[in-house]
């Protein structure tokens, strides 16, 4: 196997760098050629606007869809209440700078927050269904979802709060003003790839990772070689809660805070099953295919049939996923023995 | 003939029994029940040191209830289990593993996803630190020393540099003496989820010896395998037994199996002990027999 991955990679290599390539300059040509035959417009310079920012939203995508990756990853359970805990993480934060606490202190002050959160959902929900069907793990986690948006709004109210952190505004120029883009985007992707980072080593470098992915496979094994269930919970919650900080943090400065956001999971799960649930680049990619997808597919084809393609485009792009490749790009192949 | 055969057996066991230390682990009255199911009632035993112990019993008696609870899967309602001369109520399942106390299960639990070598590994995880923090004994501090070689070891391994490089390395090496040992070496890298049932139950017994363990659980060992995987896994847990000294315990329905390689039996029936001793004791009491072959009425 071993042999075998390494033979392969160079042409893998260059599949995953030349296939965007090739699609991206593909989409370009079709564009100029329907343009050229008088259908819609295009340029470029425009062209490429369109597609970094689509990227660049994409990774706000992919931000939302890591909280559920690492659950999954790590129990075997689908998170249903991460949606919930990004706008939890934001309503605690928000709530916090605008009583006045510095930021410096709110933000501890909140991944405080959301650790005692994964402890009150490990010691509450967590322990008492050990070793029981996924499917009871799951439901119990849309009970936590509903809990979280209530209690979340309970505590801080449900009106739209501003969310300034000071995050850089304005634009860049590119090509002496051809291209625009987003200072506070930039800003968002790089925060990101640091997260992004930092995860992959920790998931694959670390005894802890090595732990994690036990217990996402068995709980009885991973009892009997001796990793203490419970901490480990306890430990991929608030790893989950300082992911959806980030995310409800950087939604919340283009969105404002406000009870929507809890929503917005709901555009992670084409996200997730483009790049596979348990996979961490698989996040991000898929977040990237979707971000850029739906908005080239909005200015440059939205005009042909009638707009609001941003709203389908995601959720066609995972069914056609499901139909052709369930397990999504960089997902664990299924295994069954029959 | 017979006799030559049944001297040779007694020579065999008396041979062994010199190497019996005291008792490694004892139950003392131990009952556990599930609501109005009462799964073990009073049961008592002990295993020594290096000794092979086979529980044994018909369906439903209670056996793997017992391994459950030795490893602190199950906590009985009544009595104790003194382990390494220290006695207490309940194990719990990752302090258990901690002391020494491996096991495999009836219906391998693998981590399926996981290639062979990486599996054996996870055995190895709670060997796996290379900051220490020193025991200073005064209250408050112990914790936050703790606290402190827990985050140099993460970042220790996070940048895989130092001593971790080395720490890695030593373990993996260790993996790979089990691998030889018990012939696994071609499925090193396939997905144990790939693997047919006997390779398994093979790799779940690597998984429990990678634990370094000093009381090995195996619940049927050889369920579901033929003629000759069981000769091979028979093989294996003598010598495990022989060479590492492992005690172990395991329960098993191939009479045959457990006559030849346990040095003690117990048998349980609906939660009750029924017998206790060598083979030959156990297979001519005649409660046993009857809790086998039913008894007329």
């Amino acid at each position: 196997m071993a042999a075998n991955g390494s033979r392969t990679l160079a042409p893998r290599l260059a599949l995953w760098v030349l296939l965007p390539l090739g699609i991206v300059a593909g989409l370009g040509l079709l564009l100029q050629w329907m343009t050229s035959q008088g259908i819609g417009f295009f340029d470029w310079y425009f062209y490429f606007e369109v597609l970094i920012t689509g990227l660049l939203l994409g990774v706000q995508y992919s931000l939302v869809a890591l909280g559920f990756v690492l659950i999954f990853k790590a129990s075997g359970v689908f998170n249903f209440a991460q949606g919930s805990m990004v706008l939890f993480a934001a309503l605690t934060f928000v709530g916090l700078l605008e009583n006045g606490v510095h930021i410096l202190l709110a933000l501890p002050a909140t991944l405080l927050v959301m650790w005692i959160l994964a402890v009150l959902v490990e010691r509450v929900v967590l322990r008492r269904l050990v070793n029981q069907e996924q499917i009871i793990l799951f439901m119990a986690t849309i009970g936590i979802f509903y809990l979280l948006e209530g209690g979340g709004q309970l505590i801080w109210g449900s009106q739209v709060r501003e969310l300034n952190i000071g995050l850089p505004s304005g634009r860049i120029e590119l090509f002496g003003g051809a291209i625009l883009v987003q200072k506070f985007e930039l800003v968002t992707a790089a925060i990101a790839g640091i997260l992004v980072a930092v995860l992959a080593i920790f998931f694959n470098k670390t005894r802890i990772g090595r732990a994690l992915r036990a217990v996402a496979d068995d709980h009885q094994a991973a009892l009997s070689v001796g990793i203490p269930l419970t901490s480990i919970w306890v430990i991929v919650w608030t790893v989950a809660g300082i992911v959806a900080l980030v995310a409800g943090v950087t939604w919340g400065t283009s969105l404002g805070v406000q009870p929507t956001l809890a929503l917005i999971a709901l555009k992670a799960l084409p996200v997730l099953i483009l790049g596979g649930f348990t996979s961490i680049p698989g996040a991000i990619v898929g977040g990237l295919i979707i971000g850029a997808g739906e908005q080239v597919g909005e200015v440059f084809f939205g005009s042909l049939v009638g707009g609001a393609i941003q709203d389908w485009f995601a959720y066609m792009l995972a069914m056609v996923f499901l139909l052709f490749r369930p397990q999504g790009l960089f997902g664990e192949r299924i295994i069954e023995r029959v | 003939m017979v006799d030559a055969a049944q001297i040779a057996t007694a020579e065999r066991l008396a041979e062994r029994s010199r190497r019996f230390g005291p008792p490694l682990l004892s139950v003392d009255h131990i009952s556990l029940s599930f609501g109005g199911v009462k799964a073990l009632r009073d049961i008592s035993f002990d295993i020594r040191q290096h000794e092979i112990r086979a529980i044994i019993g018909p369906n439903g008696a209670g056996k793997t209830s017992m391994l459950n609870v030795i490893n602190g899967f199950y906590h009985p309602q009544e009595g104790t289990i003194t382990y390494k001369g220290r006695e207490r109520r309940a194990m719990r399942p990752h302090q258990a593993a901690k002391q020494g106390i491996a096991r495999t299960f009836q219906n391998v639990a693998l981590f399926k996803g996981m290639s062979t070598l990486d599996n054996i590994m996870t055995g190895r995880l709670l060997k796996m630190r290379n900051v220490r923090a020193p025991e200073t004994g005064i209250v408050g501090l112990d914790p936050l020393l703790r606290f402190g070689a827990n985050a140099i070891d993460f970042a220790l391994q996070a940048l895989y540099w130092g001593p971790n490089q080395k720490e890695e390395a030593r373990h993996r090496a260790f993996c790979e003496e089990i691998i030889d040992f018990l012939e696994i070496q071609a499925i090193r890298r396939t997905p144990v989820g790939k693997l047919p049932y006997g390779l398994q139950k093979r790799v779940e017994l690597a998984r429990a010896l990678a634990m370094e363990p000093e009381l090995l659980l195996l619940d049927e060992p050889m369920a579901g395998m033929n003629v000759e995987e069981k000769e091979d896994m028979c093989r294996f847990v003598l010598d495990v037994n022989d060479e590492f000294g492992t005690t172990i315990a395991l329960i098993e329905h191939d009479m045959g199996v457990v006559m030849d390689i346990s040095d003690r039996v117990v048998v349980l029936d609906y939660g009750r002990k029924l017998a206790d001793g060598t083979p030959d004791e156990v297979r001519s009491d005649q409660a046993v027999i009857d809790a086998y072959l039913g008894v007329a009425h």
